[in-house]
């Protein structure tokens, strides 16, 4: 395995800045409309669970990648094939933020520029990054992901002035159901998607205090996905936020005397990149053990190459790209995200009770060999 | 259609003469070949204007079979 190794700040700020990603462009619990802030509640809160079944796998089976983990707990065939769809799963997940961050950049700031050449250009400086190791990854982390937080407020402060602090208002207008299929989607999407991190967690230094970085990572993107859902609604109001196409971009454009778009970009840049990066590690790393190459560095070119093409090649237009994310992607999800997990957590805690039974035996062996 | 070749061809040669000089695998090859292969002919027929049909129609037909998707 690679020696790299990262601290737990900044495997805090990776999954943070891969969880916030492209979750603003795409707001998965918008269909909840004004109730979306119950929805992100119950999303999160479902979230971190997730994620917490995530980090017991990474515990139980300490110093092991998911490709390592399935091999040893499927077999070899069964946890080949697994993992070979997992591959796909996160290639597909690169190209999706890719296309995402591609469709909102050529939709907003960059109208004459053809997406391929936005998309291609983001990849080269992803596959540089890749390809730099995941302590770089990690450092850069720590250095970006903080503005995204120092973006959120000062736009949020910024507008303190030109609201109506009772959009959300009436409570449960449409009943419970727009609201669980709100969670459900942010379960999914991003909470969900860290099971790329599968591959991450190993380069953790210290490996207990997963414990509390995944939880702490997941409580506060969803604090600032609270934050700027409450943002939203109070500046557009519920039944134009509810329309609009790329929401923070809408409600940045109504600052008075600044023009802060840009930051608006920065983040989603920060966001995507990082989220897009682990995704082609995850990938590349994944194919090569699987393969039995030793570096994942001679296979980023070809998968990125892959991600820029299959990121064009997914979606004919924005409206597919939306209605795939919001009808399909939670389904298309569950297998990969809480499945194959569920599976992994259970066949880890079999193996350690069986492993603790047995040194129990051998001890109760060895003190009867002794009283004798 | 030509724009697309030359980017490929960029990427491979860049590639590949690494892959020589460090003496890789046959396996590292077919990997990277099956990558760039697939994604040369998609990129050809995107460019051609005859788009095949994507993984989300194959994910929705999928879905479609189980009754999830409507």
């Amino acid at each position: 395995m690679e020696k790299a190794r990262i601290s737990s700040i900044q495997l805090f700020l990776l999954l943070t800045g891969f969880l916030f990603g492209n979750t603003l462009i795409l707001a998965p619990a918008q269909g909840a409309k004004n109730d979306a802030w119950l929805a992100i509640l119950l999303g999160g809160a479902g979230g971190a669970l997730l994620m917490g079944v995530y980090a017991a796998i990474a515990l139980l089976n300490p110093s092991k990648t998911l490709a390592e983990i399935l091999k040893e707990k499927l077999g070899k065939v069964g946890g080949s094939f697994v993992t070979i769809l997992d591959i796909w799963y996160f290639i597909h997940l690169a190209s999706l933020v890719l296309r995402n961050f591609g469709e909102f950049i050529v939709t907003m700031t960059f109208l004459e520029t053809p997406m391929a050449v936005v998309i291609g250009l983001f990849a080269v400086i992803l596959v540089y990054l890749v390809n730099s190791g995941i302590e770089v990854m990690g450092r850069l982390s720590e250095l970006l992901v903080p503005v995204i937080f120092l973006v959120v407020f000062i736009i949020s402060l910024s507008l303190i002035t030109v609201r109506d602090f009772t959009a959300f208002f009436p409570v449960l207008e449409n009943g419970m159901k727009p609201v669980l299929n709100g969670a459900f989607a942010l379960i999914t999407f991003p909470f969900g998607e860290s099971v790329v991190f599968l591959m991450v967690f190993p380069h953790l230094n210290k490996k207990e205090r997963l414990k509390k970085v995944v939880p702490a990572s997941a409580a506060l993107v969803t604090f600032i996905i609270l934050l700027v859902f409450f943002r939203d609604i109070f500046v557009l109001g519920s039944d134009l936020m509810v329309r609009s196409t790329f929401i923070p971009h809408l409600t940045s454009l109504l600052l008075p005397g600044f023009n802060v778009e840009p930051l608006i970009d920065i983040t989603l840049m920060i966001g995507g990149g990082v989220k897009c990066s682990v995704c082609i590690y995850a990938a590349a790393r994944t194919l090569c053990q699987i393969a039995g190459i030793g570096d994942y560095r001679k296979l980023t070119g070809a998968i990125s190459t892959f991600c820029v093409v299959l990121s064009i090649w997914v979606y004919a237009n924005v409206l597919e790209m939306f209605n795939f994310s919001e009808n399909l992607w939670p389904y298309y999800s569950l297998p990969f995200q809480i499945v194959i997990p569920l599976l992994l957590l259970l066949l880890s805690f079999r193996k350690k009770s069986s492993q603790s039974n047995e040194r129990a035996k051998s001890q109760k062996g060895k003190d009867a060999a002794k009283a004798y | 259609m030509i724009m697309v070749l030359a980017v490929f061809a960029i990427l491979i040669f860049y590639d590949v003469r690494k892959f020589i000089r460090t003496k890789e695998p046959v396996k590292v090859f077919a990997i990277y070949a099956c990558f760039m292969a697939t994604s040369l002919i998609v990129s050809l027929l995107l460019a051609a204007g005859r788009k095949p049909p994507g993984p989300t129609q194959w994910i929705e037909a999928i879905l479609n079979i189980f009754g999830v998707a409507s």
